[in-house]
């Protein structure tokens, strides 16, 4: 009875695990192995014998002869085109004027054509008529496009070019414009150099920001809050919140009020004589110390919360002891304070890396991954790749493989700190209890 | 009470309504209604113009209706508000793939390559005819590059180009003469005046003392098409014309690159001027903070409106972008926005929004549009329209620079070209990389990354 309970209370959580993360990790997975962007859509493609498909089989070896006449664009005026016009209700007078006067010729491309039709007596009076009466007379497959195999196929037997099951299916698969089943984005990912750069800059950003502010940083406000009266404790601790519960984009504007050419830093220094410069996108390492403090600052504020409510729950007895026992303040940190918060520390880093692998609004409205890509780190090189790619054309496939990569790092890094930190010994039932 | 008799109102009208069209379905004039949604990207309150001319072009196409005897109803929905550009293609992409695209999309012209392939967008060639008045009046090369795989798929909606700026009263300081300033643009033309020229010009305003050390020379603050003038000025092609496929030029690049390095280790650019801020830089170009630069016609509206220039032609000369050496030419890259029809609807929808389009592209109406946004037209008779032909900027940039324009290739993968021509560009410019290991590395991504689909040469 107890345990239906519990799965009745449990089931709200679990089908937002599986709406919100493993839906979303399950997509990412679909996604990196597929060559999805823009292009190709999302929703599946038709098929099209484009001049630039032509030029592609040629590459590969294809017959030049079919290409040839597979590529040529022709109108003409025959007995089945002009049957189809009747058909579609083309004017009979101009249907009869076609079969009279020029049946038999032929134009080289649609252009011409409308420009023909336009000179007969019985030419069509409206753009719109004569959009509609000259494709009955088309007589090629390059530029059409095609809702499905069948389609195309018929059209390819109809223009009756010869062709072996081998050459059909290298030109179905040619024109084929929807996304495909690939490996390649992981090859592409292994051999680009650019590869090397983002991953080396998101280790580097993750460990100094981890190891200065979220834990380092962190530690020091907790004791140093700890040690002075309860008011002035409380007053730090809120100034400290600050960064974390500013909204993004007004605390980095204010970064960039500090940092700006004609900012807050310049204004200052300029009067000892340093030449006016961008401090956040100066240098590449102008541009890390920004990116670190902005994060670290709102970072560090989580890890003083936990670590000053845990130094907080050690027995005060042990501190009396051991300044009964002649211990200097240090001491008291070194060898009191620091061993009881292993849970805590352990908890933060695992909680910040994996936040700092997958975070990076702040970089994204601060420098976006420059000067140059020198803040390019996974995350953002990963949307910037699958959503905010400059020439128009995203790239969902190779994005999702790069956030997949992120994701596979995640799962590792935690499996990792879980077995370096010896998680299940700190969560056995004390002897004592046992 | 007031509602109660609005809908009393309503309900009489409904009533005669109904009445009205029960008569009216005995004769063969047919009603027809349509809502066409028009949504532009990138756009402002000043290029309302943008959707407000389909607006207008309803009205017109409305009324030639009635007169052959049609009953057609138009309602135009437009939106141009969008979160930025990435916010718009994004609007657009996702709310295709759900069957509700806008008819009509007005966006850059780099989104037919994808978009096409995709099937989002439909050939406008196949719904109005380019060889009727006002499309066949459209520049040439806007529609050469509204087009690709051999197909018209949409009309130009605007136009700019990029100009190259100097500072007058440091011209004169150094020497120049009234004529020589009128002369300027021509040399540049012709490919006398080289960017070579531009370098020892800027280093002359320097060392005179007119600004102050790196702005002798003051480029683009951030990535942008614009950096590719540089490439075609030292001889590059970005895509063959006969395969369309992609082109890396080592030389071009290498020489372009050069150009830069060469410019930092002059002094007559800053190192580190990549990344100034925009505001900052429009303000010093404005008011003769910097010698020489390069920018877009639009800059003439930020110019003398924000930052209060009161003499624009008295203090700055402008021209296309100068050749680098005698492989190149002076050049100017444009990226026109395009009316994109979209699979939205039948393909009657498709032929009342294509005609649309035809008709709002009529010169009066995109003059609006030109005049209001400080754009340059599309149509070669837009010079005869008063309101263009009177403002000084867009007649004489047309004249000067529009027939010399190109633009970047609608391909789906110049976007990657892109990423890496500026990464090399910035390695060889800040002094990370010689301009020729920078070359090497770019060739080396490309062939990566891209395979088949570059030629480099």
């Amino acid at each position: 009875m107890s345990a239906k309970l519990g799965y009745i209370f449990i089931a709200p959580a679990l089908a937002l695990v599986v709406l919100f993360f493993l839906a979303p990790v399950l997509m990412t997975g679909v996604f990196s192995m597929t060559n999805m962007s823009t292009a190709t859509g999302i929703t599946g493609g038709s098929y099209q014998i484009t001049p630039s498909v032509l030029i592609q089989l040629g590459d590969q070896g294809f017959d030049r002869k079919i290409l040839k006449r597979i590529g040529s664009e022709s109108y003409s005026i025959s007995e089945k085109g002009l049957l189809a016009a009747t058909k579609a209700d083309v004017k009979t007078e101009l249907v009869e004027e076609l079969r009279e006067r020029y049946l038999g010729e032929t134009f080289a491309s649609r252009r011409l054509f409308e420009r023909f039709l336009k000179k007969l007596d019985n030419r069509p009076r409206s753009i719109r008529t004569l959009k509609s009466t000259s494709p009955h007379f088309r007589k090629s497959l390059i530029k059409e496009r095609f809702a499905s195999t069948k389609e195309l196929l018929q059209s390819l037997e109809e223009m009756d070019l010869g062709l072996t099951q081998v050459q059909t299916d290298e030109l179905v698969d040619a024109s084929y414009t929807g996304w495909i089943w690939t490996g390649e984005n992981f090859r592409k990912m292994f051999l680009l150099p650019e590869t090397r750069q983002i991953l080396l800059n998101t280790g580097f950003y993750v460990a100094s920001t981890l190891l200065l502010f979220n834990i380092g940083f962190a530690l020091v406000l907790a004791v140093t809050t700890f040690y002075l009266p309860k008011g002035q404790a409380a007053l730090f601790r809120a100034l400290w919140f600050l960064p974390r519960i500013t909204p993004s984009v007004l605390y980095v504007l204010l970064w960039k009020w500090l940092t700006w050419d004609t900012g807050f830093i310049n204004a200052v220094v300029t009067n000892f004589g340093v030449t006016p410069r961008n401090w956040m996108l100066d240098t590449a390492a102008n541009a890390w110390v920004t990116v670190i403090m902005i994060n670290g600052f709102i970072g560090a504020s989580m890890g003083m919360i936990l670590f000053s409510s845990a130094i907080t729950s050690i027995p005060k007895q042990m501190l009396y002891a051991s300044e009964v026992d002649g211990a200097n303040r240090w001491q008291q940190i070194r060898h009191i304070i620091l061993p009881q918060l292993k849970w805590p520390i352990l908890f933060i880093t695992v909680y910040q890396t994996l936040s700092l692998l997958t975070s990076f609004e702040q970089i994204f409205l601060s420098t976006d991954g420059g000067p140059g890509s020198s803040t390019e780190v996974w995350a953002l090189s990963a949307y910037h790749t699958a959503l905010d790619n400059y020439w128009g054309n995203l790239q969902y496939g190779y994005g999702a493989a790069l956030a997949l990569v992120l994701v596979v790092v995640g799962v590792i890094m935690s499996l990792i700190y879980l077995r370096f930190f010896r998680f299940d010994e700190l969560i056995k039932t004390p002897r004592i209890e046992q | 009470m007031l509602a109660f008799k609005s809908f009393s109102k309503r309900f009489a009208l409904g009533i005669v309504g109904v009445g009205v069209s029960f008569g009216l379905s005995l004769t063969p004039v047919m009603a027809k209604d349509i809502t066409i949604q028009v949504w532009a990207g990138g756009s402002n309150v000043n290029d309302s113009y943008r959707v407000d001319a389909i607006t207008m072009a309803a009205d017109i196409l409305e009324k030639e209706a009635a007169i052959l005897g049609e009953d057609l109803n138009i309602t135009v929905e437009t939106k141009y508000d969008f979160d930025g550009w990435g916010g718009f293609k994004q609007a657009v992409t996702l709310a295709a793939e759900a069957n509700k695209a806008p008819h009509i999309v007005v966006t850059g012209h780099e989104d037919i390559a994808p978009w096409s392939q995709s099937g989002l967008i439909r050939p406008i060639e196949n719904y109005v005819d380019f060889d009727t008045w006002p499309l066949s009046d459209l520049f040439e090369n806007l529609v050469e590059i509204a087009s690709f795989e051999g197909t018209i798929y949409g009309v130009p909606q605007d136009a700019e180009s990029r100009p190259f700026f100097a500072w007058i009263p440091h011209l004169k300081a150094i020497g120049y003469s009234k004529a020589d300033i009128r002369a300027l643009p021509g040399k540049i033309l012709s490919g006398n005046y080289t960017l070579y020229d531009v370098l020892d010009d800027a280093k002359k305003i320097q060392d005179a003392g007119l600004v102050k050390p790196g702005y002798g020379f003051y480029p683009r603050v951030s990535k942008g098409g614009d950096y590719w003038q540089f490439y075609l000025s030292f001889g590059g092609e970005m895509s063959d014309s006969k395969s369309g496929k992609l082109v890396f030029d080592r030389s071009a690049m290498k020489n372009f690159y050069t150009f830069f390095a060469k410019a930092v280790e002059m002094g007559v650019t800053r190192k580190n001027h990549i990344g100034t801020p925009w505001d900052q830089w429009y303000s010093e170009v404005a008011s003769g903070k910097a010698g020489l630069w390069h920018g877009g016609t639009w800059h003439y509206s930020r110019y003398t409106g924000k930052e209060g220039l009161k003499d624009f032609f008295g203090n700055i000369v402008f021209g296309l972008i100068p050749a680098g050496d005698k492989n190149g030419r002076a050049n100017t890259i444009t990226h026109p926005l395009v009316y994109l029809v979209t699979n939205r609807g039948s393909e009657d929808d498709a032929q009342i929004a294509a005609q649309l389009v035809a008709i709002a592209s009529e010169p009066r109406i995109n003059t609006l549009h030109a005049i209001k946004s400080a754009h340059l037209g599309i149509t070669k008779s837009q010079q005869n329209v008063p309101l263009y032909a009177n403002n000084r900027w867009a007649s004489e940039a047309t004249k000067l620079l529009l027939p010399h324009a190109s633009a970047m290739p609608n391909h789906t993968n110049f976007s990657p070209y892109f990423d890496a021509m500026w990464k090399g560009l910035e390695a060889s410019w800040t002094g990370q990389k010689s301009p020729e290991k920078a070359v090497a590395d770019v060739e080396a991504e490309l062939r990566a990354n891209l395979g088949n689909d570059i030629i480099i040469r």
